[in-house]
């Protein structure tokens, strides 16, 4: 079809654009090797081959926003199809006289039909993405007003270049579709395998004879000329995402969700300097961050389930991604060539923004693309943390007081099982007998006033269903899960080798744990400490006695609608979804979901050192808005306003949720409405107090204020 | 410029208090130990000058719990440049007559040009050992102060008096400060760093010499009595404020 002299532009436009795109793809792959050394990776081709099942099926897009999905779906469908399509079109510029427009029968007949059926999705899909985008202005787009963007982000560079690449799209698709319709009204046909190009070639018949040649060599040039012109775009747009997004996830971390990466490379030891915790500028982070840049699309679906930007904080984790981005683009081949970045915390994320992280992981679980902004965020921590810089007073004052009495209360060591004295039994002490559990009960079980009579039903209910436990008195500390999230690696480090030394001079079997937090730095980092036990929740163990009849509920607390919060370090990071779920039914409840549970938990707000600090948020606090997503999943008026309407329960299994949501059901003027209940008040309430070993304590529905 | 920090460690105020079987002080050895907050103060003041001005900063202490030297890695991880310990038979809770006699023995060979103490500590709140060094030195001293700034050879320092008021005092060098408050909260030491400055951190060694002898002696310390009693009154809110008021009228506070 191509005349020689189209052939030879062609070859040239190929040379030139393939080889400009060549060099901006080394460029890419030089700017990420300026990031720090990442832990090496295992099991690369099933990894490799799960990421592109996973892509093929869009699986991780349908974690969030299904029906915008469904359109990404259509165009991606359509996208990856094209690319033997493309062939094709090769064929029938470079080949003359070749043409499969015609074809209805056999293979290529079958090819054809998907070809002009897919078009027409990808279509569809990208003129709803623009719609949704300039006409409906979807609010999800937009950041808060304090998140801080580089100036080419402010001044609406996205919406510039998702214009480019979605009318790239609508006319490489469209020209493409419209070629095969001018060719085959050219010929006065129509082909059953091509029925939405043969209905637009029944109106394309009306042109005169003479217009289609050129015709079908202009659509042939918008078609696939504007592939080879759009290549070297790709290395500046957010449409790279298209090879780096399936790279980014077959290349994601493979460790355990709950381990954290170290603050430092590993060093060749060779009298090479120390380097320093964490990252300051953009060569400091790990070279997956780096990539992460690079395969983020820009979809602000981390945004949607971020507790800091939906309570109006400044943060954004698709801000950070996208500012890194730009500012990627802006200094390409100076950071290429091994300029450094300024300080992060200038240009990419503001330390408001750094604080304000409550390290929920709910961005990282819902990135389509696979990104870690929360490991950019603990990185940065880290650094301010090592440079002296000022921090909350808050998290600077628990910080000391972690250190010098190594828990958060600053209280003294002796006093951490003073909870356990009005138990009218005596707790082992498992650093003098042995015992088949080793309870770590961490502090906000052991000090705060609000949990203490949580821990003694804790420790009574194993007690009763005949548990073999002993906790560590004084000899535990803080677990230093939070310490280490707020960035204080040194001070995390010190409490993993205290409390794996102490607790390697006991004899146990397996470790129980009240706090989350804790069962999270347990069960997942001190490993690398030395500390290499099977550490469980205690909601696992009660399900497990329950299982093994064990644990008897006598009554059936039927006259409660529960719902239940899952933690964020006992359900997205540690997959404890299901023993809770299982003690409250085996209680008898009513339950219901909340709209947001298990993987899409929304978190209380008080992770990752927020609880120990200062400032609140100015906006709806997280864990007010949960109480109201709770009573709205409940909907208090469904039993009406008879004496017999079901008490509604909000359920916790984390000692920081009780303080959390005690405080959010005041605040929210909830009192009397729904109660916050730890599930271990549930169990033992349905025990009932014959089965219980019984003590000085207040009944079971109070949480003390 | 040459700063000298002397510290001083003392019972962690979350323990709680012993008494010894005397009945005449703490029983030491059932305290956990830290470094008194108004020298944390000190030493933040000390680091700001320095970075302020120049120079280098020392830290100074006699080691009563033979657990000085976290105290001074933290101190270290926090830019002082240079450490010293004073050991000898000094037990927990030496008096602060010995201590400031053998701080200002040690200090005296640094040669400094300012000295920066915490202006009290909690366990004998008696604000001497500033004092006292400033007069073993025979150098000025200024107490409750909240800022020091140094420039040509002179300090000016602010001190906080009662009501709010501040008074600005120039005063030619060395001299000795009692620091209440740095001008900025005292900065976190991350413990890598202290970590590591325990491995490389040289730490000179001073021997102290006799003991001075505390000025004062305890007779006796005692937890708080309980005198008189509190009485709880119940009842809703209306029958509770006609308590108070039939209270106020029968001890003659209203008039009329």
């Amino acid at each position: 079809m191509l005349t020689s002299f189209e052939k030879l532009i062609f070859i040239l436009m190929v040379a030139v654009f393939g080889g400009l795109t060549a060099w901006g793809f080394y460029q890419i792959y030089r700017i990420i090797r300026r990031g720090r050394p990442a832990a090496r990776f295992t099991h690369v081709i099933p990894q490799t081959v799960k990421a592109l099942l996973e892509v093929g099926l869009q699986k991780p897009m349908y974690k969030s926003r299904p029906i915008l999905t469904t359109f990404h779906a259509l165009i991606f469908f359509g996208f990856s199809y094209y690319i033997l399509v493309n062939v094709n079109d090769l064929l029938e510029g470079f080949l003359p006289g070749y043409s499969t427009a015609e074809v209805s029968a056999g293979i290529i007949g079958l090819l054809n039909l998907l070809g002009d059926v897919l078009s027409i999705g990808v279509l569809v899909g990208v003129a709803a993405f623009l719609v949704r985008r300039f006409i409906a202005k979807d609010k999800r787009l937009e950041y808060n007003k304090d998140v801080l963007l580089l100036p080419g982000v402010a001044q609406g560079g996205i919406k510039r270049d998702s214009l480019i690449v979605g009318l790239f799209i609508l006319c490489h698709v469209g020209s493409r579709f419209t070629g095969q319709a001018l060719r085959l009204a050219e010929m006065g046909a129509t082909n059953p395998a091509q029925p939405f190009a043969g209905a637009l070639s029944l109106l394309l018949r009306a042109l005169p004879p003479s217009a289609f040649a050129p015709a079908i060599h202009a659509s042939w040039w918008i078609a696939i000329g504007l592939i080879v012109v759009f290549l070297p775009y790709f290395i500046i747009s957010k449409h790279v995402h298209i090879m780096a997004a399936p790279l980014n996830l077959a290349l994601a971390k493979q460790a355990e969700r709950g381990r954290l990466d170290p603050a430092t490379s590993p060093t060749n030891g060779q009298g090479q300097a120390l380097p320093l915790p964490g990252a300051a500028t953009l060569a400091d982070l790990a070279w997956p961050r780096l990539m992460d840049a690079y395969a983020c699309i820009m979809c602000n679906r981390c945004q949607d389930v971020c507790p800091a930007h939906n309570s109006m904080r400044p943060l954004s984790p698709s801000a950070l991604e996208i500012n890194k981005r730009y500012w990627l683009n802006a200094n390409f081949n100076a950071f290429a060539g091994g300029a450094s970045s300024p300080p992060l915390t200038e240009w990419a994320i503001s330390p408001e923004a750094v604080w304000a992280c409550t390290t929920c992981y709910a961005c990282v679980r819902v990135c389509p693309v696979g990104n870690e902004p929360m490991a950019d965020i603990i990185d940065l921590r880290r650094r301010l943390v090592n440079d002296g810089a000022e921090l909350d007073s808050g998290v600077q004052s628990t910080l000391e007081k972690i250190g010098k009495t190594g828990n958060s209360f600053g209280q003294a060591a002796r006093n951490r099982a003073k909870w356990a004295a009005s138990l009218d039994f005596k707790i082992k002490d498992v650093r003098k007998e042995p015992a088949e559990f080793l309870w770590f009960v961490g502090d906000y079980a052991s000090f705060d006033a609000r949990v203490q009579e949580i821990t003694r039903t804790v420790a009574r209910v194993l007690k009763s269903a005949g548990v073999d436990f002993g906790i560590l008195y004084e000899a535990e500390k803080n677990s230093g899960n939070d310490v280490r999230r707020v960035g204080e690696e040194g001070l995390f480090e010190q409490l993993a080798e205290q409390n794996v030394a102490a607790m390697s001079k006991c004899t146990f079997e397996r470790v129980i744990t009240t706090d989350p937090h804790t069962l999270n730095a347990l069960k997942n980092e001190y490993p690398d400490y030395g500390g290499k036990w099977e550490t469980i929740h205690y909601t696992r163990l009660l399900a497990q006695l329950i299982d093994a009849g064990k644990l008897q509920l006598q009554h059936k607390l039927s006259h409660y609608r529960v719902t239940f919060h899952d933690p964020c370090y006992l359900g997205r990071y540690n997959n404890g979804f299901n023993p809770p779920r299982a003690l409250i039914r085996a209680a008898g409840c009513e339950f219901v979901e909340m709209p947001r549970n298990k993987e899409n938990s929304y978190c209380c707000g008080a992770g990752g050192g927020q609880i120990w600090m200062g400032s609140t948020p100015v906006g709806e606090r997280p864990a007010e808005n949960r109480i109201r997503e709770a009573l709205a999943a409940l909907d208090p008026s469904a039993d009406g306003a008879g004496g017999n309407a079901k008490r509604l329960l909000f359920v916790v299994s984390c000692p920081k949720d009780v303080v959390m949501y005690s405080d959010a059901v005041k605040t929210t003027g909830n009192e009397g409405k729904i109660e916050v209940r730890d599930i271990i008040q549930l169990i033992a309430e349905a025990m009932g107090e014959g089965r219980l070993l019984t003590s000085n304590h207040k009944p079971q529905n109070a949480i003390p204020a | 410029m040459n700063i000298v920090v002397p510290i001083k460690q003392i019972p962690n105020l979350t323990d709680e208090l012993e008494i010894n079987g005397d009945g005449t002080g703490l029983d030491h050895d059932a305290l956990q130990y830290v470094l008194n907050e108004f020298d944390e103060h000190a030493i933040e003041e000390a680091v700001l000058a320095k970075e302020a001005a120049g120079g280098t900063v020392t830290v100074i202490g006699v080691d009563t719990t033979g657990e000085l030297d976290g105290a001074l890695h933290t101190a270290l991880a926090k830019g002082a440049d240079k450490a010293a310990r004073i050991t000898g038979d000094f037990p927990r809770g030496t008096d602060s007559h010995t201590q400031a006699k053998l701080l200002a023995n040690a200090i005296r060979s640094l040669s400094p040009d300012l000295v920066l103490t915490g202006v009290q500590a909690a366990d004998d709140r008696d604000g001497q050992i500033g004092p006292m060094i400033a007069a073993h030195l025979g150098l000025p001293y200024v107490g409750v102060v909240t800022g020091v700034a140094v420039k040509d050879g002179k300090a000016i320092v602010h001190k906080e008096y009662a009501g709010g008021l501040m008074g600005e005092f120039e005063v030619s060098l060395p001299m000795v400060v009692g620091v209440q408050a740095a001008h900025q909260p005292p900065r976190y030491a991350p413990v890598s760093k202290v970590r590591q400055i325990a491995k490389t951190a040289k730490i000179d060694e001073i021997a102290g010499d006799e003991a001075a002898g505390a000025g004062s002696t305890v007779r006796r310390m005692f937890k708080p009595e309980a005198a008189g009693h509190a009485e709880m009154w119940e009842g809703g809110p209306e029958e509770v404020a006609e308590k108070i008021a039939a209270l106020i009228k029968e001890k003659g506070l209203l008039k009329g």
